[in-house]
């Protein structure tokens, strides 16, 4: 196995007669962006199509008029800026876009930051030459967190482009307004551009795409930050703070593998209360899109913590008596380390039933390629065009993936297969070339076999695979895995076509499978033989970090210390300490600073958003051995020969560049040895599991209780189920596990199809990981209850 | 009639001890009442003057002021300072108001009357001594030690200046008010206050005869009892507050209740050798016309105060020596020449 | 204007302004005239009779000056920087704060500070304003910022309180609602200038 490599040529071009390199096929824009150089742009997203709406970033190519946003760039190419006539029609597009906006900057919540006004002062719009009568427009809550106001609106379609092209929900269109027409005069006395906007503009606003007034999605709020106006808000965040009164703090969002960069947003929660409140979370969307949990499952900060002295002493003495430490993977690398010392020093034991999977796929991983990681990243995926997902359920698992998914089709031309026992209805709804195939659990190896058929270099597979493929059978396997082998067989053609780069997406369903090491060996068997790339998915927050870190143990014996999770004594960031002599409060992770290692192997950095005033695990340390006097003191000390390097906490960088390149932390190191090809087993058809089964995944924007705390989250815990199977199951369901039951509120997910039901993990106090064991399935008995 | 400044027998009531101690208390009480209550019309005529309403809130028109300063001067910490000469700083003050009434002892202050259904007689005049004005001089003269020595005592700048400045002015002003008052008593050929009032029963006022003394009175009258023009020894723009720098409390009080008695002497003196004292006018008692006089010439005290600019203690001595004392010598002659003729 | 008046150090070859005084007697002959004139120049009794003049006036003709201020108060000026005042709307009577936060971010003594929420009208609502009079210097931005002519510096200039806190309270400084028709326009710092009408470019309006 090796790395990915990524050529890029580059070309010269000259923009306003400096010479700039940029790669090849590049959008001027971006080229330009990336060289440092400003061209005004309002609808322009990075990583999305041009919708050419706003049409400001018209420049001069050779003498043409061309918009930035949607040439490419070609060898020799002499850009202009600004000549007469483009400043002329920018001109008169921004005074386009200032017909009928209200005036009140004063209450909009987007004063300050707001790319209308920027870009009127930008251009000196300071008189008004065109009209129109106004249409009313009422505002509205699109969900529980989306606020829309239709009268600040300039229907840049941003948001209805970010969230088609990246987030893939497609959940918001632009809809007819109902204004008034154009007088046709103006399309002699106007700028032409500026008329063709103008005239678009004024039919159009922002709406719901089913028709209904609300937006059937995910609520991951990329449309609230991709808004250069204030239109789109959160509805918690509405007439709450102005832009300036905010100050940011950058740090890694706390909940998914995806370590996405977001900036706390922080000022004094009220008058009568001084203490720092985050108000919104917010990131560089050009360069990467939240989830749900990530920008609205913000306030789970452990408030009003006091150094505890009695319940310290009582945590050191939990700590001397304990034989295990309970842990799981909301924490930071620095605490990671903090526990893998304290085994090694003390003899504890590590048990953290969330990562043990992971980290034994990831062995298992390494013994059959040689690659000490994983080869891929979420960035390096974003530039296949073609994408296969395992394992995993995309929708909730793993948000940046499916992110990345959704983009490759809308992107890259891309392709893509779902392999996925549980059926979803959002996934085929990314692109006409998106295959999905819904196989029974169990079946996972019959997927790797599937995709050697259809991928492998069949001269590089060893004869015996090769001949096991051949008894297989292609149509077979596909009906096995819940196809329609003549249907697919057409469509894949059409897949195939100009595809050269193949990312496959590994998911949790994997790691604690039966038949893991098979599994794992298969994979290295395809990324060998059919040049896939791949990026597995850490099950949740720092997994990646802890799997890396920690020398993780099988089972909790004896007294066991929780931290953050069921135990003899407790460590708890969850604000549940008040009063409670078993557990020491611990800072949640918007009161600490440290690093995580995020599912594109980077190790990047995040800071303290809000006070916290009692002890932290470092002092547990210190108490208990020789530990430095911070707890990132200990970020040099990250074990070098997983990857990590000796890097001060201070020394890292937590920003992106203006080309998009990701300089947060570093990367990584990953080591790749010679090895043979791994020798793989053959599969068992009847592993495939029928009757009732549960599914253990969380609804998408919860990960753990952190996510569970913060009070715009508001998926609960249950059991979610496809609309047909709710309704058999009626309102509460029993689950009969082999080692216990269960007792949960039955809610619809109307993405989900078929049978197999999801029970939710994200309650550490529920135990579910004790129910599962290392498997995501289980056969079980469902009663109604 | 020069014959006459020698000492003559007086036919005197027939006065017992306890008309005199009746006598003394009577000013005692009245003149330190009236002493008390001058602050309070100071302060009101110069507010008026100025166009201010003055002490308003404490009683009807404020008039209770005075009861409210003098709770607070008596309640007041009495500070002594550290280097100072504590018998002397003690007793400065006692001087000054001593002297101050002492000298009022010589003074007719009231007609003669008999308290009813008793013989007591309450003289005039406490002690119709035979040189009553120059007694009553030599008792404002002297009362000049107690600034002299306050200011000595203290151990402080101010007050050592202020009572360089009361040096120089006592000396200068001794001079003109003796000579000024010199040619009246060479026309009435007496000391005795009774006698000049006599003397003016008939006649015409004095002041229409010397014109020149009077006005060398007041002016002498103006330095004796410190008040503006002639206010340096306390000057507070200049000197903080002079020979009272030190002080606080009743001590300070004291000069303060010696001032006003002052005040009230040179217009009882004014008004009986140059304003024709307590007769009657026309069909005006006159005990109204003596307390009209005194109450003018206190009023006009009070007047110059809000009119003129003070002096500076060398245009003080200019002003004696080189035009107020030739004045007061031509003066003399001259009225000595009259009467010889 | 150039600052080499200011740089010229040596004292006494500016060009001072000297005021016309009379010139000193130097004679003893005319030190004499001078002494004869101010001897027999009434001055002194013209003092008298101006104080005694003013006399009369304040006592008989009305004109005494003193104003007895706690119990009599002098009108102040328009531009005068005391306890602000919060203004309503004279049509609706709301107040006239749209909660912008302009106040409390120019504000450089930090001595404002609000909250604001969506309140069921959909409008933004201040539902807490306060102003710490510890701190605030009446400097006045915050009047000449305010958009709306809301926050305007009042006529309240007794700062006396048990706490500062209590200088003033919102409600203290917003006009009350049955005075609303005593409400002034502001005259000082952030007032509308009087020619401003002829600073607005009009904007085309398809109505």
């Amino acid at each position: 196995m090796s790395e990915v490599q990524i050529v890029e040529n580059m070309v010269d071009i000259t923009i306003d007669g400096v010479v700039c390199k940029a790669k090849e096929g590049e959008y001027v824009l971006n080229a330009a962006r990336a060289n440092d150089i400003f061209i005004p742009a309002i609808c322009y997203l990075t990583r999305c199509s041009p919708t050419l709406a706003c049409r400001i970033c018209l420049v001069e190519v050779d003498g043409k008029q061309v918009y930035a946003c949607n040439s490419k760039v070609k060898e020799g190419m002499n850009i202009t800026v600004d000549t007469p006539d483009i400043l002329a029609e920018r001109r008169a597009m921004m005074e386009v876009y200032d017909v009928n906006h209200p005036l009140q900057c004063g209450v909009c919540d987007q004063s300050g930051e707001c790319e209308l006004q920027n870009y009127t002062l930008e251009l000196q719009v300071d008189s008004q030459s065109y009209s129109i009568p106004d249409t009313k427009r009422e505002t509205t809550n699109w969900s529980s967190v989306l606020h829309y106001d239709p009268g600040l609106c300039i229907v840049c379609e941003r948001c209805t482009t970010i969230c088609k092209d990246m987030i893939g929900d497609a959940a918001i269109t632009t809809a007819k307004r109902g204004g008034e027409a154009l007088d046709k005069s103006w399309k002699d006395n106007m700028p032409k551009d500026a008329y063709a906007m103008w005239n678009k503009l004024q039919k159009s606003v922002i709406a719901p795409s089913n028709g209904t007034g609300s937006t059937d999605c995910s609520d991951c709020g990329e449309c609230i930050s991709v808004c250069p106006v204030g239109a789109l808000v959160s509805r918690d965040f509405v007439y709450t703070s102005n832009a300036w009164d905010l100050k940011r703090i950058p740090a890694v969002s706390a909940h998914s593998s995806d370590g996405f960069a977001i900036y706390y947003e922080t000022k004094p929660a009220a008058i009568e209360d001084r203490r720092e409140k985050i108000f919104r979370v917010t990131n560089e969307w050009n360069f990467v899109s939240l989830d749900g949990a990530a920008r609205f499952g913000y306030d789970f900060e452990n408030q009003d913590v006091s150094k505890d002295e009695t319940a310290f002493k009582a945590a050191v003495e939990a700590m001397n008596k304990a034989e295990t430490i309970r842990f799981n993977s909301v924490i930071t690398n620095e605490e990671a380390l903090m526990l893998q010392t304290l085994k090694e020093k003390k003899g504890l034991k590590l048990y953290n039933p969330e990562v043990r999977p992971f980290q034994n796929f990831l062995k298992l991983y390494n013994e059959a390629s040689g690659a000490s990681l994983y080869n891929g990243t979420t960035d390096t995926a974003l530039k296949c065009n073609f994408v296969v997902s395992v394992g995993g359920a995309l929708r909730n698992d793993s948000p940046g993936m499916k992110y990345a998914f959704n983009n490759i089709q809308k992107m890259n031309k891309g392709a893509g297969l779902y392999f996925h026992p549980v059926a979803d209805k959002l996934i085929p709804t990314f692109g006409k070339t998106v295959e999905t195939f819904t196989h029974k659990a169990g079946l996972e190896e019959a997927t790797l076999y599937l995709l050697l058929e259809l991928f492998a270099d069949a001269d590089k597979l060893p004869s015996d695979v090769k001949d096991y493929l051949a008894e297989l059978g292609r149509d077979n396997l596909i009906n096995m895995l819940g196809g329609d082998a003549d249907a697919f067989n057409k469509n894949f053609e059409k897949m195939m076509k100009k595809k050269d780069s193949f990312v496959l997406m590994v998911g949790e369903d994997y790691y604690g499978h039966a038949k893991a090491e098979n599994l794992a060996k298969l994979i290295v068997l395809l990324e060998e033989t059919a040049g896939f790339q791949v990026v597995m998915n850490p099950p949740k927050a720092n997994a990646l970090g802890v799997a890396l870190i920690c020398d993780l143990d099988d089972e909790a014996t004896g007294y066991t210390v929780g931290y953050n999770e069921n135990g003899d004594f407790r460590l708890s960031a969850l604000g549940d300490a008040k009063g409670d002599s078993n557990v020491l409060d611990m800072p949640a992770m918007n009161q600490q600073e440290g690093t995580f290692t995020t599912l594109s192997k980077r190790v990047v950095p995040t800071n303290v958003a809000l006070e916290y005033n009692g002890y932290v695990l470092n002092d547990l340390m210190a108490e208990l051995m020789d530990a430095p006097r911070e707890t990132i003191e200990w970020t040099p000390h990250l074990p070098t020969d997983k990857g990590y390097q000796a890097m001060a906490f201070d020394d890292m960088l937590n920003t992106f560049d203006n080309a998009g390149r990701d300089n947060r932390g570093y990367l990584l190191n990953v080591t790749y040895d010679e090895v043979e090809l791994p020798k793989v087993d053959k599969f068992d058809e009847a592993d495939g599991l029928d009757g009732d089964i549960v599914y253990r995944c969380n609804p998408p924007r919860q990960f753990s209780d952190f996510s569970d705390k913060a009070h715009q989250i508001f998926e609960p815990f249950g059991l979610y189920a496809s609309e047909d199977r709710a309704k058999e199951l009626g309102e509460k369901a029993e689950i009969l596990f082999k080692n216990g039951k269960i007792t949960v509120d039955v809610i619809v997910d109307a993405k989900m199809e078929g049978d197999i039901v999801a029970l939710s993990d994200f309650k550490s106090a529920q135990n579910v990981y004790e129910l599962f064991g290392a498997s995501r399935y289980q056969k079980v008995t469902i009663r109604k209850a | 009639m020069v014959s006459t400044i020698f000492l003559t027998a007086t036919a005197l009531p027939e006065v017992i001890w306890i008309g005199v101690i009746i006598k003394a208390v009577l000013i005692l009480a009245v003149i330190a009442a009236i002493a008390g209550f001058g602050t309070y019309i100071e302060r009101k005529i110069l507010a008026f003057m100025q166009r201010r309403l003055g002490p308003q809130h404490v009683g009807p028109f404020g008039l209770l002021q005075l009861a409210a300063d003098g709770i607070k001067l008596f309640t007041k910490e009495d500070i002594i300072p550290q280097h100072a000469n504590k018998f002397i700083f003690s007793i400065a003050p006692v001087i000054t108001a001593a002297t101050a009434f002492i000298a009022l002892a010589a003074v007719p202050v009231f007609p003669d009357f008999t308290i009813p259904f008793t013989d007591i007689l309450v003289p005039s005049i406490a002690s119709d001594i035979n040189v009553g004005i120059l007694f009553v001089l030599g008792m404002m003269a002297a009362g000049l030690y107690g600034p002299l020595l306050a200011g000595m005592s203290q151990g402080n700048k101010w007050g050592i200046i202020g009572s360089a400045r009361t040096a120089i002015q006592f000396l200068s002003y001794e001079v003109v008010t003796g000579l000024s008052v010199l040619a009246p008593i060479m026309m009435v050929g007496s000391l005795s206050f009774v006698d000049f009032n006599d003397y003016q029963t008939d006649g015409l006022w004095l002041v229409v005869y010397q014109p020149i003394a009077f006005v060398l009175f007041l002016i002498a009258g103006f330095a004796e009892t410190n008040r503006t023009p002639f206010d340096l020894l306390e000057h507070e723009a200049e000197i903080i507050s002079g020979y009272v720098t030190e002080y606080s409390g009743m001590r300070w009080g004291l000069f303060f209740i010696g001032e006003y008695a002052n005040m009230i002497t040179i217009g009882v003196i004014a008004s009986i050798v140059f304003l024709g004292g307590y007769n009657d006018f026309l069909f005006i008692p006159g005990w109204i016309m003596i307390i009209g006089k005194i109450a003018f010439s206190f009023f006009f005290m009070l007047w110059v105060r809000a009119a003129w600019p003070h002096v500076r203690p060398d245009q003080l001595m200019w002003l004696c020596w080189k035009v107020l004392m030739p004045l007061a010598v031509i003066n003399v002659l001259i009225t000595g020449l009259v009467i010889m003729i | 204007m150039s600052l080499e008046q200011f740089k010229n150090r040596n004292v006494g070859t500016q060009n001072y302004v000297k005021l016309d005084l009379d010139h000193s007697p130097t004679t003893g002959w005319c030190q004499f005239k001078q002494v004869v004139k101010r001897t027999f120049k009434p001055e002194l009794f013209v003092g008298l009779g101006v104080t005694f003049r003013e006399m009369v006036n304040a006592l008989f003709r009305g004109k005494m000056h003193t104003t007895q201020y706690p119990f009599e108060k002098l009108p102040i000026s328009p531009r005068y920087r005391a306890i602000h005042d919060m203004l309503r709307l004279l049509e609706s009577g709301n107040y006239r704060c749209i909660g912008c936060g302009l106040c409390e971010k120019i504000c450089i003594s930090d001595c404002i500070s609000m909250e604001t929420k969506y309140d069921e009208n959909q409008r933004k609502e201040v539902s807490e304003y306060t102003i710490n009079f510890g701190r605030c210097i009446f400097c006045g931005y915050c009047a000449e910022v305010c958009p709306e002519l809301a926050i305007v510096h009042g006529g309240r200039y007794e700062n006396a309180s048990e706490q500062r806190a209590s200088f003033s309270l919102f409600e203290d400084m917003l006009t009350p609602i049955d005075q609303l028709n005593l409400q002034q326009e502001y005259a000082g710092f952030g007032a509308i200038s009087p020619n401003a009408d002829e600073n607005v470019k009009s904007t085309p309006l398809a109505y």
